[in-house]
């Protein structure tokens, strides 16, 4: 039968609604299954005002028969076939009659019983009491209270209604009575409606200016700004989130266009469609990558007939932009030179000193990249940037929009005629914001960017302040991925270690934690966050862990042992090497280290091993420090023959202490140089239990 | 059609809806919310009803009077209502249709905007109303003040009695309006504006503001002790006064915003936990 349920709030946010949406259906699911209702049909839709659950679910559930045995048929019979007092008893228990008991077979032996049908429930009556259930525990990201009311949830519940079989079905929701009506449009068709179907519903709702479907209202205003655009020959300056924001909020969309005085066209697009995103959430119009003096604006109207919508953002917008424009005027009046001193009185935080401070140690952390990634050439630049890639936290235009820092200093940084490549730098240099974002696409501005993040988290980590799961309040998790993509993005070849220790180092005695300290919680900490970033790139964790276990000294080289390890997972010689290398770790673990001499080996396939191994460890010993980890895995392949030999026949664990210390050195010397490849142990193989983690999974 | 013409008009509405109308506080605020007549009474579990003007004073807004629409000192109308009734949002419409808004020729959205103010730990959950991309109102469903849960819950309504007006009037410049059928913003606002902006940007002395915040801090401190949290709520609001005053004069660092906010947010709190547990009176 035709299920509706319509769930009328005051304004969700779409982030919520989207969640609402999956819970819905995942709580309906699995309560219309646990009471064993079938369900044909399950559809939902939503407006900012509106959850709606459309289904076809059955009348009643299905009639259950089960067997009820009472006393054993020995006890229940007296000799002369009478039924005893057992029998009478337990008869007038289940309330049937004595003659209606059957005796029943089972596996136990014979038993006095009947077979009882449950009739199956209502589904009127199941539904009416699980939805307020499934309401009750549906979550959000922010809940609230309204009113003297218990309930929690995005927004005040004000309207419930349901129809099962084309009758309104009644339940409560925490003193909220369901209702056998809906409403149209709040503002412009606000009447009761009464509705006996779901095809009713929806056609009933569109005439009162009410779209349930939010893909359909998102075509909508495509199809309208289209229109709108089409005789201007341009485009609208892409905001894919915009656009769902505005298709969940508006219930009748009305695609209006405004225009705004041409004399703004001098501000960058950049700073034109934040002004008009941030606040109205216009959309910005552009032809061949220029904006035009136009705007787009969604309303929740049926239309503008008198134009008022149109002016009224015109003049809204117009206001906005005089504020930009002020900005944009009266910021660069001094130059980012003449306002760094202000970073002195900006604080980056409170043990760490001023954004100043953190200036003079990016320039000298930029200088010591460019010097390590071998980019001398763009070491001014860089070191230029970094001076002034911070002065724009106190210009106007930032306080305006704080969402534009860095892309203001770019901008200012070129409007004062400062080369390109320091403006691009500064411009880029919180790039990426996440790891779906781009890295910065200029080498100083990569460099500055990850000389930045670096410096945020050494020093915020120096003063001891902890990173959980729930508290990351320096965002350092961000932090840490981006520095991660923008080694693997450039790629940049150097010493982790090492670069973590000039970070330490351009703080002097700020920090109060021991460098040893700091060093090895911060290569912890990049350890869970490459681990978080691979795992998230479709990598196997075995072989993430197994390639992280061979050292993040280089996380560019960390990357690229991942790779060689994922594509030689298929061939045939791959599991037979992880075996191996399984079984020498197991003989080795525990033992002390001993020095390998070539002379003590008595045996043929001992020598043989030895001599396969130092040709091998000098063949890869060069790929592995160029990187070429694929090339040097292929060869590493080639000692499997020698090592099944050597196991099968010599006896490692000899009695002789001379012998057996020296064939315990050759395995650590093999070991030692297989672990420069991956930690093979952490491989697991088919018919072999997973590894336990080392560590825990990283958290986003 | 005059700026009170309207205050007169949200009045007498939000009289008839029950609303008591309360003076404005005389201290400085940066926004209705941070008065005694809506702080204390959020917290408490009595039904209550205010309506009042509060001028709010945000100093780093100042302009000296060159921006059509930015000013250092605007105006709000705060309505408090506990508990918040079901039909609220019906009833905030009939207001604005009642000020003679035919809201059949507009766009008026409920744009998601939750409100927080860290310095008295309170915050809610609601929109900011947009008429034609206008922002003329913060509603909001209190859900915590001074770090402590209220309940039942209240829906504040704040008014931009400047910006509300600037639609009705449909000026673009806030000096033009009328604050009376005579006497025009410009009159009343603009020289205050202008002196106003050169004592919090430029003027206002750093070193006996800090010795401000301290002192009043001390007072409240003192205050609490003592059970009087009328007076002790004063003291937080001249500290909050104070550090907006610093925060215009470039003062206050990033970290030591955190830390002043902090200080003054634990003070409220202990007011709100006192006042809440029957320990002092309000």
């Amino acid at each position: 039968m035709d299920f509706l349920l319509e769930i009328n709030t005051e304004e969700m946010p779409s982030s919520h609604v989207k969640m609402a949406l999956d819970d819905l259906q995942e709580k309906f699911r699995k309560a219309l299954a646990a009471a064993k209702l079938a369900v044909a049909e399950f559809s939902l839709y939503s407006t900012s005002r509106r959850l709606i659950v459309v289904g076809d679910i059955a009348e009643r559930q299905e009639d259950r028969e089960e067997i009820v045995t009472g006393p054993p048929k020995a006890v229940a019979f007296a000799a002369d076939g009478t039924p005893t007092q057992a029998a009478q008893g337990f008869a007038k228990s289940k309330g049937i009659a004595v003659g209606d008991l059957q005796v029943i077979k089972t596996a136990k032996g014979e038993y006095l019983g009947f077979n009882r049908v449950e009739p199956g429930k209502l589904a009127s009556e199941i539904l009416s009491k699980f939805i307020p259930q499934v309401l009750a525990s549906m979550s959000f990201p922010k809940m609230m209270k309204w009113g003297t009311g218990s309930l929690r949830f995005s927004r005040p519940v004000r309207n419930l209604f349901c129809l099962f079989g084309g009758q309104p079905l009644s339940f409560q929701l925490e003193g909220l009575a369901s209702t056998d009506f809906v409403y149209g449009h709040k503002l412009h068709a606000p009447q009761k409606l009464q509705v006996k179907s779901f095809a009713e519903y929806r056609a009933a709702l569109r005439e009162n200016l009410v779209i349930i479907d939010q893909e359909e209202r998102k075509t909508i205003i495509l199809n309208q700004i289209e229109a709108r655009l089409a005789p201007l020959k341009a485009q609208l300056y892409p905001d894919p989130e915009l656009l769902d924001k505005l298709s969940n909020d508006v219930e009748y969309p009305f695609v209006f266009m405004g225009s705004f005085p041409e004399e703004y066209l001098n501000l960058p697009l950049e700073i034109l469609s934040t002004a008009m995103r941030e606040g109205q959430k216009l959309f910005s119009v552009v032809k061949e990558k220029k904006q035009l003096p136009f705007f787009l604006g969604v309303a929740d109207a049926p239309g503008d007939s008198k134009g008022f919508i149109q002016k009224g953002n015109e003049r809204v917008l117009k206001a906005r932009l005089e504020d930009a424009k002020f900005f944009w005027e009266q910021d660069r009046k001094i130059s980012l030179k003449k306002r760094a001193p202000g970073l002195k009185h900006v604080l980056f935080q409170e043990k760490l000193g001023s954004y100043d401070d953190k200036a003079q140690r990016l320039k000298k952390i930029v200088a010591y990249l460019c010097e390590k990634a071998e980019a001398k050439k763009v070491e001014k630049d860089a070191v230029g940037a970094a001076e002034l890639c911070k002065v724009d936290l106190v210009t106007d235009m930032v306080r305006e929009f704080p969402s534009l820092q860095g892309k203001v200093g770019g901008l200012y940084a070129r409007a004062e005629g400062l080369p390109d490549a320091v403006a691009q730098a500064i411009y880029e240099h919180y790039q990426p914001q996440s790891l779906d974002d781009e890295s910065p696409s200029s080498l100083p501005g990569a460099l500055l960017s990850l000389a930045d993040k670096l410096d945020s988290i050494v020093g915020v980590m120096g003063v001891g302040i902890q990173t959980t799961g729930s508290s990351d309040p320096f965002g350092l998790r961000r932090n840490a991925h981006g520095v991660c993509k923008i080694i693997l993005d450039l790629p940049l070849n150097i010493s982790f270690t090492r670069l973590l220790d000039k970070v330490f180092s351009t703080y002097g005695d700020k920090l109060k934690r021991q460098k040893k300290e700091i060093v090895a919680s911060g290569r912890d900490f990049f350890i869970n966050r490459l681990r978080y970033i691979f795992e998230k790139k479709g990598f196997r964790y075995d072989l993430v862990n197994a390639a992280l276990n061979a050292g993040i000294d280089n996380i560019y080289y960390s990357g690229l042992r991942l790779k060689a390890l994922d594509a030689l997972v298929s061939s045939p010689q791959f599991e037979p090497l992880i075996l191996m290398a399984k079984r020498v770790n197991n003989i080795i673990t525990g033992q002390p280290a001993f020095a390998v001499n070539a002379g003590l080996f008595v045996e043929k396939d001992e020598r043989e091993l030895y001599s396969i191994f130092s040709i091998i460890k000098q063949n890869i010993t060069p790929m592995i420090g160029k990187g070429d980890f694929a090339q040097a895995q292929k060869i590493i392949f080639r000692i499997q023959p020698g090592l099944n030999s050597f196991f099968d026949h010599v006896l490692v664990m000899a009695e002789d202490n001379k012998l057996r210390r020296n064939r315990l050195a050759l395995l650590q010397a093999i070991s030692k140089v297989l672990l420069q490849m991956a930690d093979y142990s952490q491989v697991v193989v088919e018919g072999e239990k997973p590894t336990p983690r080392k560590s825990v999974p990283a958290a986003s | 059609m005059s700026l009170q013409n309207l205050i007169m008009n949200l009045q007498k509405f939000w009289a008839a809806q029950g609303c008591y109308l309360a003076p404005s506080y005389d201290l400085e605020v940066g926004a209705g919310t941070m008065t005694p007549d809506t702080f204390f009474r959020v917290l408490d579990k009595r039904p209550w009803r205010v309506g009042y003007v509060q001028p709010s004073r945000r100093p780093t807004d100042g302009r000296y009077g060159e921006n059509p629409h930015r000013v250092q000192k605007h105006h709000q109308f705060q309505v408090i209502i506990k508990p918040s009734p079901d039909d609220i949002q019906k009833i905030y419409i009939d207001g604005l249709v009642s000020l003679g808004i035919n809201l059949e020729d507009h766009d008026l959205r409920f744009d998601e905007d939750d409100w927080e103010s860290p310095t008295i730990g309170a915050w809610g959950v609601g929109w900011q109303v947009m008429l034609d991309g206008l922002e003329i109102t913060q509603f909001t469903y209190f859900q915590q003040a001074g770090g402590v849960e209220v309940f039942p819950i209240p829906v504040e309504i704040t008014y931009g009695l400047e910006r509300l007006e600037m639609f009705l009037e449909e000026k673009d410049n806030i000096y033009d309006l009328k604050w009376s059928e005579d006497v025009s913003y410009r009159d009343l606002r603009f020289e205050e504006e202008k002196q106003f902006s050169e004592y919090n940007f430029s003027q206002a002395t750093v070193r006996s503001l800090r010795e401000n915040f301290r002192l009043s801090e001390k007072e409240a401190a003192k205050l609490i002790e003592k059970g009087l949290l009328l007076p002790a709520y004063d003291m937080c609001l001249k500290c909050s006064h104070v550090f907006n005053l610093l925060d215009a004069r470039g003062a206050i660092s990033v970290t030591e915003r955190v830390k002043m906010i902090a200080q003054i947010r634990a003070q409220v709190n202990q007011i709100a936990l006192k006042y809440t547990s029957g320990e002092g009176s309000a």
